[in-house]
């Protein structure tokens, strides 16, 4: 006998919401990008408090004004960003970790630090599953975002979580300006001086960013030549010939043609997700 | 063409070759990648394939400085490329080559004479990247070799065939591009629900067979024919 799904509606789904687990380690051979969720390291730690097995596939929001229901008890956790929640109109002082009871209503008002967010809950959302991720990305999944209307499946009657284990989620990792890089393939290309420039600046972040990459805002002239092209990874810097600073995330390409400066660590690609346009940073190289 | 590898991180690193793209580039790196499936798969997180580079992503430090010290004196028989050639029917109908006559003009040759140019040469797969199911492709002829466009034209339609610097090839799906568009095939490049997803392999190569707008309209089958050449 199969136990009746509990069911989440969503009610009011701003663009750009998507399913989002740690993405996918195969299929680039084919072109399919990771994906994956972009602050890999708030997804993995809502899931770690959910005791949810990895690759448990959780909401990934980006802008304010989430608003959904459920219809059977669970448990939910919030990480990313810090924002307000409400459930059923009332303020949530720990969006850590939320229990639900059938009818719950949850929404997300104005976001106060960050720019990516995470639900999770308890197993995980029920998603076809494509070369082992249930990640949303166009033509390798049935669409590439959530929309308002939608309805999403949950196992519902989760084991009881321990709540005094229940602590904060804590932004401050991501509120650092360093961004720790190692030299790209293509470091050697730039001369001494173009290496010290880069490794003492100040840069911010462009308007220009997606889940595919995030433009910074400073030209960088260089003349390095046109290079063949090759493979790239989430964290990729690229420099383009105009002068254009490209962090590469989860869902860019799995080669590109422009040469590749430096490459993020882990900690890095998911600190710069959660950097906001105007945000300074500068790179640390370890 | 022994290549070098080159530690990027404790974790990662790239076999490189400082040679420009070839078949014969192509036939060693085969050989590379199919030594890294056959003796490292299980230390392998990924490894990805570019023009001149294999790129991998270890498990841990130590897998990688034991492979460091493995591939030491490696040598290997470069892998012979496959003798198939897929058939890739295109319309150059102006109805779909949107930039077909303004690059005729550029050029200062006939649209004949481009398709003619287009069509002519068999394109050797590389790899695949950019986007699901969109594959690189070598032997573009010099004549047709023209810069991308300085501002990235509006979304270009799936089937689209295009070509931009050095490069040809077919965007699979709906996608912002900078490439001149040339003309459209009726075939699906990339199909979640098929596996493998593409019907094509690296090293391979596509042939490009100029179709009109009746037998596009009228295509059926999604995946191409093939001949041994």
């Amino acid at each position: 006998m199969t136990q009746e799904l509990g069911k989440v509606q969503l009610l009011r789904c701003p663009p750009g919401t998507s399913f989002q687990d740690e993405g996918r380690k195969s299929g680039a051979n084919f072109g399919i990008p990771p994906a994956g969720a972009m602050d890999l390291k708030s997804y993995q730690w809502a899931n770690h408090l959910l005791q949810n097995p990895p690759q448990s596939v959780s909401l990934e929001f980006s802008q304010p004004g989430l608003q959904i229901t459920f219809d059977q008890q669970t448990f939910i956790s919030l990480a990313g960003g810090q924002a307000e929640v409400f459930v059923n109109e009332q303020p949530i002082d720990n969006p850590s970790l939320i229990c639900i009871a059938p009818g719950d209503r949850l929404k997300i008002g104005a976001f106060q630090k960050g720019q990516y967010f995470y639900l999770c809950i308890a197993g995980g959302f029920i998603t076809e599953s494509y070369l082992n991720s249930g990640s949303d990305f166009d033509s390798v999944t049935e669409s590439a975002s959530k929309k308002t209307g939608e309805t999403l499946f949950y196992k519902p009657r989760p084991k009881n979580l321990d709540q005094k284990a229940k602590v904060k989620w804590n932004s401050s990792w991501f509120e650092s300006p360093i961004i720790e890089v190692h030299p790209g393939p293509d470091w050697s290309l730039l001369t001494q001086g173009q290496q010290m420039e880069l490794k003492s600046r100040t840069f911010q972040l462009s308007k220009n960013r997606s889940r595919m990459g995030i433009q910074l805002e400073e030209l960088y002239a260089n003349n390095l030549p046109d290079l063949p092209t090759n493979p790239v990874f989430p964290g990729t810097v690229q420099l383009t010939p105009s002068g254009k600073i490209i962090v590469l995330m989860r869902d860019a390409g799995v080669t590109g043609g422009y040469p590749r400066i430096l490459q993020l660590t882990e900690e890095s690609i998911s600190r710069l997700a959660q950097k906001k346009t105007g945000d300074s940073i500068s790179f640390q190289l370890i | 063409m022994r290549p070098y590898y080159q530690q990027i991180n404790p974790t990662f690193g790239e076999w490189t070759w400082n040679q420009n793209p070839s078949d014969q580039l192509l036939s060693f790196q085969l050989a590379y990648l199919h030594y890294l499936n056959s003796h490292w798969i299980n230390e392998i997180i990924e490894f990805r394939q570019g023009f001149t580079r294999v790129s991998i992503v270890w498990k841990s430090p130590e897998r990688q400085d034991q492979f460091i010290r493995e591939i030491e004196g490696l040598e290997l028989i470069p892998v012979p490329l496959t003798s198939k050639v897929w058939q890739v029917p295109v319309c150059y109908d102006p109805i779909f080559g949107d930039d077909l006559a303004h690059l005729a003009e550029e050029k200062k040759i006939s649209p004949s004479k481009i398709i003619e140019l287009h069509t002519t040469p068999l394109y050797r797969i590389h790899f695949y990247g950019f986007l699901p199911g969109f594959f690189y492709l070598n032997g573009l002829d010099p004549l047709l070799h023209t810069p991308r466009k300085r501002m990235p034209g509006a979304y270009v339609k799936p089937g689209s065939v295009a070509l931009g610097g050095s490069q040809t090839g077919i965007y699979p799906k709906e996608s912002p591009g900078g490439w001149h568009i040339l003309g459209r095939t009726p075939l699906s490049l990339f199909d979640r629900q098929k596996q493998p997803p593409v019907w094509a392999k690296p090293g391979e190569r596509i042939q490009f067979v100029p179709i009109d707008a009746q037998q596009y309209h009228n295509w059926k089958p999604s995946q191409p024919q093939f001949v041994e050449q």
